[in-house]
């Protein structure tokens, strides 16, 4: 059967369009069906996919064909340089480069550089010759960093125009991107996937030559950085980081139980750096998962995130100075391990049923969480392992794309809808205020315990006193 | 389920069986032993380096730098990454300047591994044998590595041993006449090292009034000091900055010939190695290469240290192992020592019998690895009679083992 990967997110329609083009429509696809599984009309089957994980797919040979943006695919290249991907034809839609951008003219002596690609982040470092470097992987709002939590950004912008927006300053261009068809190499060398591969060739429109650039894409690195090393300059003010996603209702629910006003930051647009009616603080919006590490370097005082991001970070980095302060009692879900078609009831049981039918075969452990799948499965000795690190639109992963998933669930009823299987549900999340083990200190200590108390009036009530 | 396994071992790395550690072991100890009677002192540097030791300009070039395993260490949530050790030179530097650098002369050696990525299928482990030299020590350091390592090589016994000499200058003297950059000088560098000669036709068109002299230069290894001579005649006059390289050159080469040996010279030797500044060299037995080396002035300045002068060399343990002739047989035991019957008793008198006899300096074993003995057999039992000795013909020592069961009886 031919396996087809398909992206969600700016390059649906495109692709949608394609695959229209070539006769091989995918209506619900194409109207932004939730469902994630469409049968192709030759037997095959295609699944959606969040666009970054779709070269991993197809490395892995879960999928024979993928459809993503070339900076996905060089994001693996440079992490993975043996990968099975064969990139296939440019598709001509989705454009986009990865630039290098400031905010300012000075950085660390150890530049920092943030992005979302971070495996690109570093070649470009090691190419550049610097001599000390730090590279921040996170996985989104990059351009929201510089310049106070970092020195350079690496992130996808149509055009220059398009980074200054973000009031950063475009320092060069490393990639341009688009849309391309991806096989595997496996999958190319010994299976028939002509009739797939005909159409969707057939309905490729042949893309613009880009201006500037000749050839097929590959990375550019500039000789130097216009940035000169700057002293560390002591702050003056307390910084909090509060989540975007969905954390964010219930931070915004806090936040108002302690009587707090964070104004930007209740509304419909994503504000970066909103407003704060706490004297000698100032806030920045960046997301959930990248907050430890943030606040483990001390570029923030507080953050508010989940207690799952916690343990992400804290099993990936036991010495990491982190440490929750409050919890806060809201955006409650455990995490668990979820697996389909499996007879055991307990992970040493499910673990014996497929080393009984693959003594030597990796188990392959799904999840966005990938430090705390991997910990899980040295924990609950998996033996043999490979951890697949998911971006999400993780429904169905099991049992094709994985053996056990690592997800949060609440009610487990979408579980349950789905005929999966909880194994065990190991960790309870509910979202947290962290900080640095080393607490500010001079005045700052006041303004820093103040509004930790002000964030612990605004937590609920411990389950039991509510009854629950 | 995915990637079903035929072996475990990890891809690139090799398991060592007694035989081969056996080899490794005889290298080591003709390295270490040669070493120290030259007055060396051994170290041994962490495998887990920091990342940025090895990425300033002048240490390692972009090529090995895009092989090495770096990574977060558990502890790397500053986002500072660490490396594999993928060189000991650096590694050897970064220990002089934080431990070591008072001025005086510093006279080291090692074995450990080095890590690096490979993808044809070579062992991404490479042991080495290797010998720092840092402090003043003028061009005769240059020439007390060349021939310690050449008396290494000795003590190994290896066929058809040859030294090849360059000078780092020299290529990069002609390069920089040439009118290329820094970074376009190492690209040019290590084409030139995968034998692209088409190198050599770039320079010249840049620097036509050399073109004959070039191809003496690239095409041609040469054979002692007259190739050096001829070299400067032919060069030094239109590139006054390779004067310094060919007298460095020459001191090295006239006096290993004034000793009776026959260095070759080549233009172009160290792969992808930036930091090397003078003097290069490379071993080669029987065709294979077993060694390379080189001075390194700036290297402890970039590594943070005070800039010093230092050269080294390393031995590739790989190729020596299948290189060295086969070494005697580890002797059989003399003789098994077993317990007569399953009682503790009984074990514990075969292992103070076996306690006993190599205290006596005879080789026993307690557990023999097949039913064929090399040697004889004692028994040993809790009571009379207490020692039973089944001679072996092969057992040479066996007077010295009745003597020590008789010793052994009368202490019951």
């Amino acid at each position: 059967m031919i396996r087809v990967a398909l992206p969600t997110g700016d390059l649906r329609g495109d692709a949608a369009a394609l695959l229209d083009a070539a006769g091989a429509g995918i209506p619900d696809y194409a109207a932004g069906s939730r469902a994630l599984r469409f049968p192709l009309a030759d037997g095959g089957v295609a699944r959606v996919f969040r666009e970054k994980d779709i070269p991993v797919q197809v490395a892995l040979g879960n999928y024979d064909l993928g459809i993503c943006g070339l900076m996905w695919v060089e994001e693996l290249t440079q992490r993975f340089p043996r990968h099975d991907v064969v990139r296939l034809r440019d598709l001509g839609f989705g454009a986009t480069s990865l630039w290098l951008a400031a905010a300012a003219d000075t950085c660390d002596a150890s530049l920092r550089i943030v992005s979302e690609y971070g495996s690109i982040a570093v070649t470009v470092a090691r190419r550049m010759r610097l001599p000390r470097y730090r590279v921040f992987p996170v996985l989104g709002a990059a351009d929201a960093y510089p310049p106070e939590d970092a020195d350079v950004v690496l992130v996808a912008a149509g055009d220059a125009a398009e980074v200054e927006a973000h009031g950063l300053r475009p320092l060069w261009r490393v990639l341009d991107s688009s849309a391309w068809l991806i096989g595997n190499r496996r999958s190319l060398a010994a299976k028939d996937l002509s009739g797939v591969l005909a159409r969707l060739l057939a309905g490729v429109v042949p893309p613009a030559v880009r201006p500037g650039r000749d050839g097929a894409p590959s990375l550019s690195v500039p000789p130097a950085l216009p940035l000169r090393p700057a002293a560390v300059r002591p702050r003056s003010v307390l910084r909090l980081a509060l989540p975007d996603g969905h954390q964010q209702p219930d931070a915004v629910a806090v936040l108002d139980a302690a009587g707090i006003r964070v104004r930007g930051y209740d509304e419909g647009n994503i504000v970066r750096r909103p407003q704060i009616d706490v004297d000698g603080v100032e806030v920045k919006v960046i997301r959930p998962q990248d907050m430890a590490q943030q606040v483990a370097l001390g570029q923030f005082d507080l953050a508010i995130t989940g207690r799952d991001w916690l343990f992400d970070h804290l099993v990936r980095f036991p010495s990491s100075p982190v440490e929750q302060v409050v919890d806060l009692g809201r955006c409650r879900y455990g995490l668990a391990a979820i697996v389909r078609d499996v007879r055991a009831d307990t992970v040493a049981g499910a673990v014996r049923e497929w080393r009984a039918r693959a003594p030597l075969a990796s188990i392959r452990v799904a999840s966005e969480y990938a430090n705390i799948a991997d910990h899980f499965a040295r924990e609950r000795h998996l033996g043999r392992y490979s951890v697949i690190p998911i971006a999400g639109a993780s429904e169905g992963f099991v049992p094709d794309d994985a053996e056990i998933l690592i997800e949060g669930i609440d009610t487990g009823s979408s579980v349950r809808a789905n005929r999966l299987t909880v194994l065990e549900r190991f960790f309870e999340s509910t979202n947290c205020v962290i900080a640095n083990r080393e607490r500010p200190r001079g005045p700052l200590r006041a303004v820093f315990d103040a509004l930790a108390a002000r964030l612990q009036a605004g937590a609920l009530a411990p389950a039991a006193a509510r009854g629950a | 389920m995915s990637g079903l396994a035929s072996t475990q071992l990890a891809r690139g790395m090799r398991d060592l069986l007694p035989e081969e550690m056996a080899r490794v072991r005889r290298v080591e100890s003709a390295f270490s032993q040669t070493c120290r009677a030259w007055g060396y002192g051994e170290i041994r540097t962490p495998v887990i380096e920091p990342l940025h030791l090895f990425t300033a300009a002048g240490t390692l070039s972009p090529q090995t730098l895009d092989r090495v395993y770096s990574f977060l260490d558990w502890d790397g949530w500053s986002g500072e990454r660490v490396v594999l050790r993928p060189d000991s030179t650096i590694a050897a530097a970064r220990l002089y300047a934080e431990r070591l650098d008072g001025g005086r002369i510093a006279k080291l050696f090692y074995s450990q591994p080095v890590l690096r990525f490979t993808d044809d299928g070579s062992s991404r482990e490479e042991w080495q044998c290797g010998v720092e030299l840092i402090g003043d020590t003028g061009r005769a350091g240059d020439v007390e590595l060349v021939s310690l390592a050449l008396e290494a090589l000795a003590a190994l016994a290896l066929p058809d041993v040859q030294v090849r000499l360059s000078h780092a200058g020299i290529v990069r003297g002609v390069l920089a006449a040439a009118g290329l950059a820094p970074e376009e000088q190492s690209a040019a560098y290590d084409r030139l090292l995968d034998g692209d000669l088409a190198v050599a036709d770039e320079v010249e068109a840049r620097l036509p009034q050399l073109a004959a002299p070039l191809r003496l230069l690239f095409e041609i290894e040469g054979e002692g000091s007259g190739y050096i001579a001829n070299l400067r005649a032919a060069l030094a006059g239109a590139v006054p900055a390779l004067a310094v390289p060919f007298d460095e050159l020459a001191f090295v080469v006239e006096s290993l010939e004034a000793r009776g040996l026959a260095p070759r010279i080549a233009a172009v030797l160290a792969r992808r190695f930036e930091y090397y500044s003078g003097i290069v060299m490379g071993f080669q037995s029987a065709g294979r290469r077993i060694g390379a080396g080189g001075r390194y002035d700036e290297l402890i300045g970039l590594v943070g240290g005070t800039r010093v002068p230092a050269s080294g060399f390393a031995l590739f343990v790989p190729p020596l192992i299948d290189l060295i002739a086969a070494g005697p047989a580890d002797a059989a035991p003399a003789l098994t020592v077993e317990a007569a019957s399953a009682t503790p008793r009984a074990a514990a008198a075969a292992y103070e019998a076996a306690r006993a006899l190599r205290a006596a300096g005879i080789d026993v074993e307690t557990i023999a690895p097949s039913a064929v003995r090399a040697g004889g057999r004692l028994r040993c039992a809790d009571a009379p009679p207490r020692y039973v000795l089944e001679r072996d013909g092969a057992a040479a020592a066996f007077e010295r083992i009745t003597d020590v069961v008789a010793a052994l009886e009368r202490a019951r």
